[in-house]
């Protein structure tokens, strides 16, 4: 009989201990999912609820989004209205205290760190701007250290026992993340200048960090489909002042890219954009290292 | 397999949402299929959400009483004018109908073409995501399913055919907010179509195909991680296929005696 309940507590604990070590992450995109394991390791189990061949502005409801985001313990998103069409719904219906915005396990990252093109007024005709500013924030490493910093401080507070832990995984991405920036600036520098086109605004700090000018968008107006005056007019733009590259992330459709490519000669390239986004981007060390060499060389450099 | 979707908290006020768009558009939908205008549901779901469009171009507030009276008017609006091409163009309906759908659906896109975030709203008005329906959100619907039953089949006696092209604006503005157009159309056709040979139980049949479909689908999409609203409208087709065989044998049966 004894022998029965040792096996039995046994049994109980080690279904028990795993569970409790565990801290449940819920990342609405693949990078915050990929940060949150640099800092977390084995300390957390991490959900995506998107992939890098996903339109994070828009997601189709799945039962488990929701069954995921009940178990939470920590929600990482980009925030600045990115999710805004799902993620306030998701949370509603999840009805999770502990991950409702103001709690500590809320954590939006484009919060945390200074924005570009924030609106100083905001009009409907302007398309899909976001009130918040540019919420594409993970292609400019600097931020990324802000966020991995601030990041560890918020797993420390939700999960005490295991803070040291977190201290020392942040440090040590920290070293590395530091190294890859200076290798990273140095590879890059033949970029620094040249012109590009965009597909949507969501390379805006990526080229502000390399130095590169963006000088049209394929979109009219941010979240619009190109249509055709506008592509006419991009056209003799091009033809008059030319650019290095037109930049497409992998999510994002081929076909006005790939028109304008043809037009004008202009060499166009798909980034991978977030972590698992092409074979090599498998980390964010993956997703900057491949992002550069695909545009050094597209632009021949 | 994923077991931790299949909770009766998340899955439970979507399965209630359809159980109350069924059973409003089973018997609407045996009718649809009389008169032969299967197409009626698509174009007053577009008039509708084209009401929604242009009531956004006047920054009304989103899920505001306006919003649902706007919508609701331009589908009784163009349900009425679909019911006067009945009564004078009877032989070309069907095709008149899929032009007004096209037409709604393109004067979408212009009134649009100058604003996403209405954009984003349309979609969700023709796509309806079931899962992210509350409790809160099916008393309402329940209201309105009950009214459209009740004046359905008190009137049962001598229906004018406007009393079905008006009840048909109200039910389905109401229901492709909820659970998207898709949903709304084969909630309507499918167990119609698998019943359409009886005609005593016809109504009873048709609710236990389209309960099948909703509850099968729903556990479906939790277990294999998969859209809700698009796994549904399968379980809703096997499900049909199912009972429509079974009436087959029966009867078969029955004429071997």
């Amino acid at each position: 009989m004894r022998k029965l309940k040792n096996l039995a507590t046994a049994c109980l604990m080690s279904i028990a201990l795993p569970l409790q070590a565990a801290l449940n992450i819920f990342a609405c995109e693949p990078e915050w999912a990929s940060l949150a394991e640099e800092i977390g390791g084995d300390r957390v189990e991490i959900y995506s609820a998107t992939t890098a061949r996903q339109d994070v502005h828009k997601v189709q409801a799945r039962p488990s989004l929701i069954a995921k985001m009940r178990r939470a313990d920590l929600v990482i998103c980009t925030g600045a209205e990115l999710e805004a069409g799902w993620l306030p719904l998701l949370l509603q219906r999840a009805s999770n205290r502990k991950v409702q915005p103001g709690q500590p396990g809320y954590f939006m990252a484009a919060e945390q760190v200074e924005r570009l093109d924030v609106p100083k007024m905001l009009d409907r005709s302007m398309g899909d701007v976001h009130p918040g500013g540019n919420p594409h924030i993970h292609l400019d490493p600097h931020r990324m250290l802000k966020i991995a910093q601030l990041l560890a401080e918020r797993l420390a507070e939700i999960d005490v026992p295991n803070v040291a832990v977190y201290q020392r995984r942040l440090e040590n991405f920290q070293s590395r993340w530091q190294a890859a920036i200076a290798r990273w600036q140095q590879q890059a520098q033949p970029l620094r200048g040249h012109s590009v086109v965009v597909h949507h605004k969501d390379w805006r700090y990526l080229l502000n960090w390399l130095g590169m000018n963006q000088v049209a968008t394929l979109e009219p107006k941010p979240g619009l489909p190109p249509n055709a005056s506008h592509l006419a007019s991009l056209k003799k733009q091009m033809d008059d002042k030319g650019a290095a590259m037109i930049l497409r992330a992998a999510y994002q459709q081929e076909k006005p890219s790939e028109w304008l490519s043809n037009e004008t000669g202009i060499p166009v390239v798909q980034l991978p954009y977030t972590v698992g986004g092409s074979d090599r981007a498998k980390d964010l060390f993956g997703l900057f290292d491949d992002t550069l060499s695909l545009m050094l060389n597209a632009a021949e450099l | 397999m994923n077991w931790e979707g299949l909770d009766i908290s998340i899955l439970g006020p979507a399965f209630l949402a359809g159980l109350l768009v069924l059973s409003t558009h089973v018997p609407l939908g045996r009718e649809v299929l009389r008169r032969g205008i299967i197409f009626l549901d698509l174009a007053v779901a577009q008039i509708a959400g084209l009401g929604v469009i242009i009531a956004h171009s006047f920054h009304w507030e989103a899920g505001g009483w306006q919003i649902q009276f706007i919508a609701m008017s331009a589908a009784l609006l163009g349900a009425g004018f679909l019911y006067w091409c009945e009564t004078h163009w009877a032989e070309v309906q069907e095709a008149i109908i899929g032009c007004v759908f096209v037409l709604a659906a393109c004067a979408g896109i212009l009134v649009l073409s100058t604003n996403p975030h209405g954009g984003e709203e349309l979609k969700e008005l023709l796509a309806g995501q079931i899962l992210w329906v509350s409790y809160e959100q099916l008393i309402p619907m329940a209201v309105i399913s009950a009214v459209v039953w009740a004046l359905w089949f008190g009137l049962r006696g001598n229906r004018h055919p406007l009393v079905f092209y008006g009840l048909f604006a109200v039910a389905v503005t109401s229901s492709v907010q909820l659970v998207g157009v898709y949903l709304v159309f084969a909630s309507l056709i499918i167990p119609a179509l698998a019943v359409r040979k009886l005609h005593a139980r016809g109504l009873l049949y048709g609710f236990i195909v389209g309960a099948l479909g909703y509850g099968i689908g729903l556990c479906l999409s939790a277990l294999l991680d998969l859209p809700s609203g698009a796994t549904i409208v399968w379980v809703l087709a096997a499900a049909g296929v199912f009972v429509s065989i079974l009436f087959l044998q029966e009867r078969k049966v029955l004429r071997n005696l």
